[in-house]
């Protein structure tokens, strides 16, 4: 027997395997109604998870409503846990802490990031395997990362110390990372340096490779330095690139939580409890919900405000 | 300027055979134009000149120095490309001014700006040198792009069809554009290009391709007029020339080993045959204004010859074929002498 080739359509194929049942109840639908029969439900989950929470964490914020005490009178306070959070000093000194962070891991990923990507641009044996190599940070869990790195970070047994040690001459117990209040900070800015560099090098990587050949060779002919090559043709074109990088990993540090929780648990004293800490502990530790959903309302909208900013500058530059 | 030497370079990317044992001198202050199809080898010649590969055997001297080895920075060449490959993010100004800017040339600023206004004026981009390279129409980019070559004095401008992206009108104007310069500015230019108008308008001669060799080197004249082989005789001439078997033009003297006959439409005399005899019958007569393309059935062989618009002649007439000069080509497809 010869299989003879189906020619009709998906769409006839479908009509055609529908019982007839349904067929004769979907069959008055227009398009319209059975593309809002097909993203219904996710809309509906969409609303139920995302959108209603936000909604009512909108309006507990401006109540004394704390989870652990269902029966309490649940009274409006206006703006009081605003100004409460606002006027704070510990929460200045998390947002502090969390700037710390944010800027420099940024900083960090951004410079070895895109050194990475240029070493990785240049085509040289093994370079897809490298990359490959390169990756691998990124694609562990945070929380595997936080726990993994508090054993390298050991004073007596980590690693890490060892290797200091071994180009510093530094004893290698005479300091601890996760443990001392002025190295804390740092330790998960490198941890997170770590794990998100190839992040910030895949998408260089990408704005490298959208540079066309030609350009470059136009630039060899027109005698330009490699300096100059680099200064007014592979940066600018990158730039966007980078941007949209920076623009990732400003958005998913400002709200780390679960690397940094396994990591230092925001501690020595309170020296690395980043804003997502801070809150997960007011919501979930003291329970005072309407004060932590105040908090969580400030920090979406600043994130949201500087996003929105800095899509504009993003845009602004891709349209030069 | 300065003469340049291609001596029996080769050229292949893996398997294929790129260019094969080329040999080529341009004079001081020629313009040669390599004519070939797709894929025969001319932008790789191109991009050895500009150093931009490294030949697999074979020497390149400019202006008798040996470059075989050297970077594209150090032969002194432009180079315009196919893509205009202009610096995206750069003013019109800033790129004329890039290769002035190199380090290795110390152009004085003022200098800069006064050869840029000049270029940027016999281009005709003047008021435009403070746009964005990218907001420019094709045709005004590709004037910036051919601009960027000519603010610098190098020994040799090598231009890979650098008309071919844009429209006809513009196409046409461009085109007297830079042979005026040429010819103003007495520079030399290896200049590619698949269109047979822009190799017979501005060459001082002409190299035809195929598939990596250079087939034959003449004046355009020559090339048209004296084909090497039935291949280069393709390349040059509208309507294309009619290559038949000397059967289908018995009337044709043909010499010994005639394998085709070519025959031009000023080569055919097409005379309207009276009674029903005659050898063809025209199919078809396509009215391009000035002129008329006349489609003949000879013996099966369908011809095609201009004629004046106002020929008395209608689709089925029977027709007597005169043939005058026409080229004939053996069997392996090279010129025999009438």
């Amino acid at each position: 027997m010869t299989d003879i080739p189906d020619r009709r359509t998906v769409a006839e194929r479908v009509a055609a395997a529908t019982p007839d049942g349904l067929a004769r109840k979907v069959s008055g639908f227009s398009d319209r109604t059975i593309a809002w029969l097909f993203i219904g439900p996710t809309i509906a989950l969409l609303l139920a998870i995302n959108i209603f929470p936000l909604i009512w964490a909108v309006y507990l914020s401006f109540t004394n409503y704390a989870a652990n005490k269902l029966n309490a009178t649940v009274a409006w306070v206006g703006v009081r846990n605003y100004s409460r959070v606002l006027s704070d000093p510990d929460i200045w000194e998390r947002m502090q802490a969390t700037a710390h962070f944010v800027v420099w891991t940024i900083v960090l990923e951004v410079l070895l990031g895109f050194g990475l990507a240029l070493l990785i641009n240049r085509q040289f044996r093994g370079h897809s395997f490298w990359t490959t190599v390169v990756l691998l940070p990124m694609m562990l869990s945070p929380a595997v990362v936080g726990t993994f790195w508090k054993l390298l970070f050991q004073t007596q047994i980590g690693p890490f110390n060892y290797v200091v040690s071994f180009f510093t001459g530094i004893p290698p117990s005479s300091f601890d990372m996760v443990g001392s209040v002025a190295l804390a900070p740092w330790s998960i800015v490198i941890v997170d340096a770590w794990m998100w560099t190839p992040y910030v090098m895949l998408i260089c990587l990408a704005g490298l490779r959208s540079v066309p050949d030609y350009i470059y060779e136009a630039a060899e002919v027109d005698r330009a330095s490699s300096w100059r090559t680099f200064w007014s043709i592979t940066l600018p074109m990158v730039l966007p690139f980078l941007m949209l990088a920076v623009l990732f990993r400003a958005i998913e540090n400002f709200k780390m939580f679960d690397m940094v929780a396994l990591l230092t648990s925001g501690g020595p004293g309170s020296t690395t409890e980043l804003a997502s800490i801070t809150l997960k502990r007011e919501a979930f530790e003291k329970w005072r919900t309407g004060y932590s959903s105040a908090f969580a309302i400030i920090l979406f909208v600043t994130i949201f405000g500087a996003a929105n900013i800095y899509v504009k500058a993003l845009n602004a530059v891709k349209n030069r | 300027m300065a003469e340049v030497r291609i001596d029996l370079v080769s050229k292949a990317f893996g398997t294929i055979q790129a260019v094969e044992d080329l040999s080529l001198t341009v004079a001081d202050g020629e313009f040669v134009v390599l004519l070939g199809p797709t894929g025969a080898g001319k932008t790789t010649t191109l991009r050895l000149v500009a150093g931009l590969e490294k030949p697999d055997h074979g020497r390149i001297s400019i202006g008798g120095r040996d470059v075989t080895g050297l970077p594209p920075a150090e032969r002194d060449v432009a180079f315009v490309f196919q893509q205009y490959s202009l610096y995206p993010h750069l003013s019109v100004y800033e790129n004329l001014a890039f290769p002035l800017r190199s380090p290795t040339r110390r152009v004085p600023e003022d200098q800069i700006k006064a050869t840029v206004t000049r270029i940027a004026t016999m281009l005709r981009i003047a008021h435009k040198l403070e746009n964005r390279a990218t907001r420019l129409s094709g045709g005004e980019m590709q004037r910036v792009a051919i601009g960027r070559a000519l603010v610098r004095r190098p020994s040799i401008y090598l231009m890979d069809e650098p008309l071919s992206s844009l429209d006809a009108k513009l196409r046409g104007e461009l085109r007297l554009e830079l042979k005026r310069i040429q010819v103003e500015l007495g520079v030399t230019i290896l200049y590619v290009t698949h269109d047979q108008i822009e190799a017979m308008t501005m060459a001082s001669r002409v190299g035809v391709m195929e598939e990596g060799r250079l087939v034959q080197v003449g004046t355009p004249r020559e090339i048209y007029e004296n084909p090497a082989t039935v291949y280069v005789a393709t390349r040059l001439g509208q309507p294309a020339i009619n290559l038949v078997p000397p059967s289908v033009l018995p009337q044709v003297a043909t010499p010994p080993g005639t394998a085709t006959i070519g025959a031009r439409t000023e080569h055919l005399d097409i005379r309207r045959a009276d009674g029903g005899t005659g050898t063809g019958i025209v199919a078809r007569i396509e009215h391009l204004g000035d002129q008329n393309h006349l489609h003949l059935d000879v013996a099966g062989h369908h011809l095609v010859t201009l004629t004046e618009s106002d020929i008395a002649l209608d689709v089925g007439d029977r027709v007597n074929l005169d043939v005058r000069g026409a080229l004939f080509f053996g069997a392996d497809g090279r010129r025999i002498a009438a």
